[in-house]
């Protein structure tokens, strides 16, 4: 009869710790109690049954029954000592499932690497998941490009523009700053404009200087974009000249918007 | 082995494995599907003092991890004046931050009409991208957004590395 890591031996009466070898003939009380709790195993055994002596003139008494669980319970460990259930009130119950676990002793002692295996191989695979997730997400994290300036330009009619400059990075930004002024200039030219803000950026090469409008005109959002290279030295993306032929004063951008749809419907 | 103890064990099973299909989910996710357009004017200060005009329709494509860029410039006529389509995938895309990222991996350049000189940027952008796709295979650029209103579907985007600000319609 298996109980846990031990084997009782009903004949001889020993309990034999298969884990270390240590052989304990019983005692008598223990003996008759262990013998009780084994024939009615999964049925709760009653003091008094216990008490009786099983056939033996000899009754035990409440404390004895009381010390011999408590010794079978000691020796079979911390382990298995929930195979003896006291039933509070009724008397004790020896329990069939770790019994019968244990009963497959030969599963138990390769389940245990097993088991250990398994455990090595998830941490594995989650430790090569997190990796890879985490290559993945570094490897492509984005940085947001913050503004350079945002700068308020404040027209004769008191209308304002906001103008906001991007660069990559933050020195040897005067030719953004001085095309910038030079917009300004202009813009400021305008007794009124559908403009509301206007974002400039000069690319990294510093060939071309990109202009975006943004406005609002009954309700309907305005876009104007204006991408212009220059080939000369030193470079005047921006001139007086130029602001007048792009019309930036007009309320209307009627001819862009014109071409523009005309081209979309290409 | 104790009741804790396998207790303990399940939950680091149940972690692990919860941990794995959130990576797994996490990889395997594609981006969401956008589409912008964006149309610019061109001028081109030469070093004769002649500004050519052009007008610019860029149109960038994303669906289901896949993005497409064509660049078509047409002169003031509405005549084409040359095409740039590049292919390649969305590399991810941060909703927080409003930015995706995309890696263009094959381009072909179509000429304009006949007679039909090709834009300034046209040369710009075909040098610059041809660049980095002979020297490595592969074009990256960032798309981040600006500024954004859904009601009246545009958009201000900034296009990195070549620092373009550019003010575009959403098309859902």
């Amino acid at each position: 009869m298996q109980l846990g890591h031990c084997r009782f031996d009903i004949s001889k009466g020993d309990l034999v710790n298969q884990d270390t070898g240590e052989v304990w003939h019983l005692p008598r009380a223990e003996l008759h109690v262990l013998t009780l709790l084994v024939e009615y195993q999964g049925k709760v055994v009653a003091k008094p049954l216990l008490e009786s002596g099983h056939g033996d003139d000899t009754q035990l008494s409440s404390a004895s029954v009381a010390r011999a669980i408590f010794t079978l319970r000691s020796f079979l460990g911390p382990q298995y000592e929930t195979l003896i259930e006291t039933v509070k009130g009724q008397g004790y119950l020896l329990r069939h499932h770790r019994a019968r676990k244990a009963s497959y002793g030969l599963r138990g002692n390769w389940s245990k690497p097993l088991l250990l295996g398994l455990l090595v191989a998830i941490c594995l695979v989650s430790v090569i998941m997190a990796s890879l997730w985490w290559f993945n997400y570094t490897g492509k994290e984005l940085s947001p490009a913050l503004p350079l300036s945002l700068e308020t330009v404040t027209l004769p009619s008191g209308q304002q523009v906001d103008m906001i400059l991007y660069s990559p990075s933050k020195t040897n930004n005067e030719l953004l700053i001085e095309q910038s002024q030079q917009f300004i200039k202009g813009l400021q030219l305008c007794p009124v404009t559908i403009w509301s803000r206007a974002f400039l950026s000069l690319s990294h090469d510093k060939q071309v200087l990109n202009i975006t409008l943004r406005g609002d005109h009954y309700g309907q959002s305005l876009i104007r974009n204006l991408k212009i290279s220059d080939l000369r030295q030193p470079k005047q993306f921006v001139t007086p000249q130029w602001l007048t032929q792009l019309n930036i004063c007009s309320t209307s951008n009627g001819r862009t918007l014109q071409a523009t749809r005309s081209l979309e419907a290409n | 082995m104790t009741r804790k103890g396998l207790w303990v064990i399940n939950i680091v099973v149940l972690v692990c494995l919860l941990g794995c299909m959130a990576a797994i989910y996490q990889l395997s996710a594609k981006p969401n599907n956008f589409m912008l357009s964006c149309s610019s004017e061109l001028f081109n200060h030469g070093v004769a003092g002649v500004d050519s005009d052009h007008y610019l329709l860029v149109d960038l494509v994303s669906k289901d991890g896949l993005a497409q860029i064509n660049y078509r410039y047409y002169d003031l006529e509405g005549h084409s004046a040359g095409t740039i389509a590049m292919t390649g995938h969305v590399d991810s895309v941060d909703i927080e931050r409003q930015m995706f990222a995309v890696s263009v991996t094959t381009k072909n350049e179509y000429a304009g009409i006949k007679d039909q000189k090709t834009p300034e940027h046209y040369e710009y952008l075909s040098y610059i991208s041809g660049l980095n796709l002979n020297k490595s295979g592969m074009h990256s650029l960032s798309v981040q957004v600006l500024e954004r209103d859904e009601t009246k579907d545009y958009a201000v985007v900034l296009f990195q590395p070549s620092n373009t600000v550019c003010g575009c319609r959403l098309v859902h």
